[in-house]
């Protein structure tokens, strides 16, 4: 059931490269877009099948494949990993969708495209350390190379850069993943085996801060965060999209699924930094969100803000704040698909991404009204303005966050108010005031352009006034991956406790001893 | 001694995919002889068949029950096995991608073929020889036939060099692991078993600590020429660059792969008392081979030269799974090279067919690739990315399979330098995938613009396109489906009775060494 989702892109993606060379641009585009519109028809039907008052895995497969490595092709699917595949899904089949025409090179494209997908499928699924390394690292190339062929002016700067990063973090998460197979003694990858054991707390930091810096450069977290504003502006718009809707979100599922629920007496440990770390790369993504002058670097540094939140949410470890946190993941990747796909848009009818150079696009006659109003809804959603998805995401962070670390969240809400500042900065400069002369003569936006912005902008309405019909998917497992990390934590402090009363107890029995 | 007696000491079996090699070596060159020119159409064949029936005669001799062999000197243990299987196997597709390179050259194939058979046959010799004497007569014998191929083209004088090179200082390094073999001999008491050697160091161990150092020392000289570690690798890239390109594949990997057969066999065997010292020195060569040759295959611009640092990389990283020296590194190490055969011979094949229609091999070249010969594309990515270890590629699982073998024996290190240098190695295999697959149609290179028509059915072309599409299905699949593979390595360490008997020895060695200083403190 779930390898539908890992296998019938990449072997759609074989077919593809296979068609024959006539008309090869729109029989690409067809089966590419059959199979992607497949994929979320099978996700929505996932979706229908999975149990919402079940908390743990559910749809289990698994097939034993490399007995020696303790490599298990085992996948399942729980409240986190299904809102994640349903935007991958969704997002997959948008990016396909608003891919140009006439793009270059169409086979390789589209193969490329539906291997992501595959890949980033996969890794949501697996449920074995190993397979899950194993798909975050096929995600790697294809990746790489649609950047680097179909990408900006200095694309091949860029996909290097994206790639020794992610390469990077690939060792880093390999290493953390080793280290604890082996220190646990049970030479196994399997998630659940290595869950249910529990590491001496000075180990578990170790590791986990392995993973912390392994996943954060995925994230990206500051300081880690340099290659992506530069594989963003580089990136066609329909890998931005991917880019910042699913890709990053392999790092905070990664941090959640691989950090939290495997470490969570070290995450409660290293969660006040964790949640500095958050204000920093927040404050620092607005900050730098304000100073650009590129549509598409501005998108991109407001992405590294708004992962900053998941990270907050995530450090407090409370069953409201995961709720928050997986919730915020789906919000972030929707509305920063709308925008890249909004400022696609722009660019490819003007030719241009500066602010400095763009103004009054939203002139009714001869700009592009309907692009500039889903621009000024997505500002909004991203700014957090109540009835839009991202007002719910936002509050549900804070509102968690707050009791945990109340300076840290206060500091964080000044970057909602930054995100205002610079995506009204943005919305101004482009859209409003006289459209100049030299704008005028803009192509038309075709209805093809505008689909996509517009079903995103749909659910991004529909999710804002009515969260429950997102929130109840991922309930019970955010309540229980909570609880199960409050219990162990408090766990462990009770065994502290226990050994620190031992420690102040046997100085006593000996000085009694003496006395006698 | 009666003859039957005899016979069962011989037991001649054992040689049986040798004997075929011999066989085909022979039928090849007379034919050659009688026919003349025009046996080149099928003497290849005729080689490959022989490879192929030497690996089914290998095939019957897994888990034979007497594989001592020539009174000792030859072991058909399956360790052996696995690596003379690996070496035909590297020599067959090194002729099915010689044919048309040879020819073109204009020299005779034939001849050639002959060459290419002794060396397998010197490494094959090699895997199984249990005796210093044996070891030292395959050894050259491998030795002076890689010495010929490095040299065939006459007519070029970067041949010659490579040749000449190669020839000096092969034939020092030779000359330094004889001495160290020598000393081996004198400090086991006049013994030449490997066997012998082994049970004699431990009977007298702490008593020639000194001498059994200088025999390693000397003694891995020569290992690490053969397997180019680093500090013993500078002649490969000159050999590499310079050697005709069928040559430089097989040297690569059935020329290493005999040496790392021979560094298990002879370490192991005549080394137990000096283990930790020989694991340091290996330690040692590891390290400089991953970092040195990850990091000046960066800096190359001939893709020949490139590989021949990342064939030196490679072997780095098979290194790991000799010195940790458990039952899992030694089967890591063997199915390493085992996917190392596919994935580099796939390489050097996709060379050898782009050097056939433009006659470079400057990276550079390469520029735009795709759109002329989309195959060739294919086939060299997938080869190169294998070899940097990206999943779903045989060399990832490989390389996992080493590390988690490294890791699990406490290894850090050795794996922490191997994952980061393997990181850096990504740089340089990509940025060919980047010459050939991004480069748009305008900056396609002279080479590429100028490339003939891909014709398969020129003479000697069917061959090439054989190996390398055996080597692409190879390098995609084998680490998908890789546990026939892995159980093959396995049972190639589990079904070797020395690697087995080498973990019982090791404590006693420990056990003999404490009396034995004990003895000297109270002498003192």
């Amino acid at each position: 059931m779930l390898s539908v989702l890992v296998w019938v892109p990449i072997v759609g993606a074989l077919v593809v490269a296979v068609l024959p060379e006539s008309s090869i641009q729109v029989s690409a585009r067809r089966v590419a877009l059959a199979i992607a519109s497949f994929i979320l028809l099978w996700s929505v039907y996932l979706m229908l099948q999975f149990n919402v008052a079940e908390s743990g895995w559910q749809l289990q497969e698994s097939l034993p494949w490399i007995k020696e490595l303790g490599l298990v092709y085992q996948m399942s699917i729980d409240g986190l990993s299904l809102p994640l595949i349903l935007l991958n899904s969704l997002l997959t089949l948008i990016a396909i969708f608003a891919t140009d025409l006439n793009i270059n090179r169409p086979r390789l494209y589209y193969s490329l495209m539906l291997v992501l997908s595959g890949a980033v499928a996969g890794a949501f699924l697996a449920q074995n350390l190993l397979l899950f390394f194993l798909f975050y690292e096929v995600e790697l190339i294809p990746l790489y190379l649609v950047i680097a062929i179909w990408g900006g002016a200095r694309r091949g700067y860029a996909a290097t850069k994206f790639l020794i990063y992610t390469a990077a973090s690939g060792v880093l998460i390999l290493v953390a993943f080793f280290g604890l197979a082996l220190v646990s003694g049970l030479s196994t990858f399997d998630y659940e085996a290595l869950r249910s054991h529990s590491l001496p707390l000075s180990t578990q930091l170790v590791l986990l801060i392995t993973l912390v810096i392994g996943f954060g450069i995925k994230i990206p977290i500051v300081p880690f965060h340099t290659w992506l504003p530069d594989a963003h502006v580089e990136a066609p718009t329909p890998v931005s999209v991917l880019l910042a809707g699913v890709l990053l979100k392999l790092g905070t599922y990664g941090l959640l699924r691989f950090g939290l629920g495997l470490f969570p007496e070290a995450w409660s440990v290293i969660s006040p930094g964790l949640a500095t770390i958050a204000v920093v790369s927040v404050l620092y993504g607005s900050l730098a969100a304000i100073a650009q002058t590129d549509m598409k670097k501005i998108v991109a540094y407001s992405s590294v803000g708004h992962m900053g939140y998941i990270i907050l949410a995530s450090a407090a470890a409370t069953p409201l704040s995961l709720l928050g946190t997986i919730f915020q993941m789906v919000s972030h990747g929707l509305i920063s698909a709308m925008l890249f796909l909004l400022v696609g848009v722009v660019y490819s009818k003007t030719g241009t991404r500066d602010i400095g150079v763009l103004r009054g696009l939203l002139s009714p006659e001869r700009g592009l009204p309907l692009v500039g109003s889903m621009m000024v809804i997505a500002a909004m959603a991203s700014a957090g303005i109540p009835g839009m998805v991202g007002f719910i995401a936002e509050f549900l962070v804070y509102r968690s966050s707050f009791p945990v670390f109340p300076v840290q969240t206060l500091l964080c809400m000044i970057g909602t108010g930054l995100t205002a500042v610079y995506f009204l900065m943005l919305v101004n400069r482009v859209f409003f005031g006289r459209l100049p002369e030299a704008l005028s003569d803009l192509p038309r936006v075709k209805w093809r352009d505008r689909i996509p912005a517009g079903i995103i902008a749909i659910l991004i309405v529909v999710l804002g006034i009515q969260p429950n019909w997102m929130l109840r998917w991922s309930e019970q497992t955010a309540v229980a991956m909570g609880t199960n990390t409050l219990d162990r934590v408090t766990a462990m402090q009770a065994t502290e406790a226990v050994e620190n009363l031992e420690a102040t107890e046997v100085p006593a029995v000996k000085v009694s001893l003496t006395l006698d | 001694m009666d003859f039957a007696n005899l016979a069962a000491q011989l037991n001649a079996g054992a040689i049986l995919p040798e004997a075929i090699v011999i066989a085909t070596l022979l039928i090849v060159l007379v034919v050659d002889l009688i026919t003349g020119r025009s046996s080149g159409r099928w003497t290849p064949y005729l080689a490959i068949a022989g490879l192929l029936g030497a690996i089914a005669a290998l095939f019957l001799q897994w888990d034979s029950s007497t594989p001592i062999a020539f009174l000792g000197g030859f072991n058909s243990d399956n360790l052996s096995v696995i690596f003379r299987g690996i070496i035909a196997l590297a020599a067959a597709i090194t002729v099915l991608t010689s044919v048309r390179y040879v020819e073109q050259s204009g020299t005779s194939l034939a001849e050639f073929i002959v060459i290419l058979l002794t060396a397998a046959l010197g490494g094959m010799f090699l895997s199984g020889s249990d005796e210093l004497v044996m070891i030292f007569v395959s050894l050259e014998t491998l030795s002076i036939s890689s010495y010929l191929l490095t040299g065939y083209m006459k007519r070029d004088p970067r041949s010659n060099e490579a040749a000449l090179k190669y020839l000096l200082i092969g034939a020092a390094s030779s000359a330094i692991f004889l001495y160290g073999m020598s000393m081996l001999y004198g400090l086991s008491g006049g013994e030449t078993r490997l066997g012998v050697i082994s049970a004699s160091m431990v009977a007298h161990s702490g008593e020639q600590s000194l001498g059994v150092v200088i025999a390693l020392v000397f003694v891995i000289a020569g290992i690490a020429f053969k397997i180019a570690a680093v500090p013993f690798h500078q002649w490969t890239p000159d050999v590499y660059e310079g050697s005709p390109t069928p040559v430089v594949a097989f040297l690569s990997v059935g020329s290493k792969a005999a040496g790392f057969a021979l560094a298990i066999r002879l370490l192991v065997n005549a080394f137990p008392t000096v283990i930790e010292q020989w694991h340091f020195v290996l330690t040692a060569l590891a390290i400089l081979s991953m970092v040195l040759g990850n990091v000046v295959a960066l800096a190359q611009t001939s893709m020949k030269r490139m590989l021949a640092y990342s064939s030196i990389a490679q072997a780095g990283f098979v290194m790991i799974g000799l010195i940790i020296g458990t039952d899992a590194g030694y089967s890591s190490m063997v199915f390493y090279l085992m996917v190392y055969l596919f994935m580099n011979l796939g390489g050097f094949a996709c060379i050898i067919l782009f050097t056939l229609r433009t006659g470079t091999d400057e990276i550079t070249e390469y520029s735009g690739l795709y759109q002329k010969d989309p195959l060739l594309t294919l086939c060299m990515s997938l080869c190169l990315l294998s070899l940097g270890g990206i999943p779903p590629l045989a060399g990832f699982f490989g390389k996992l399979y080493l590390f988690w073998a490294g890791w699990q024996s406490g290894a850090y290190g050795l794996v922490l330098v191997g994952l980061v240098t393997s990181v850096i190695s990504i740089y340089y295999y990509i940025r060919v995938v980047k010459m050939m697959v991004v480069k748009e149609p305008e900056e396609m290179s002279e080479a590429v613009k100028n490339y003939p028509p891909i014709q398969w059915n020129l003479p000697g072309m069917r061959p090439l396109q054989v190996g390398l599409i055996v080597c692409l299905i190879a390098t995609s699949l084998a680490g998908i489906l890789s546990n026939p593979l892995f159980t093959l390595a396995n049972g190639s360490v589990l079904g070797t009775p020395f690697l087995q008997a080498a973990r019982v020895t090791q404590p006693v060695a420990q056990i003999h060494t404490e009396p034995a200083n004990i003895a000297s403190d109270v002498k003192l």
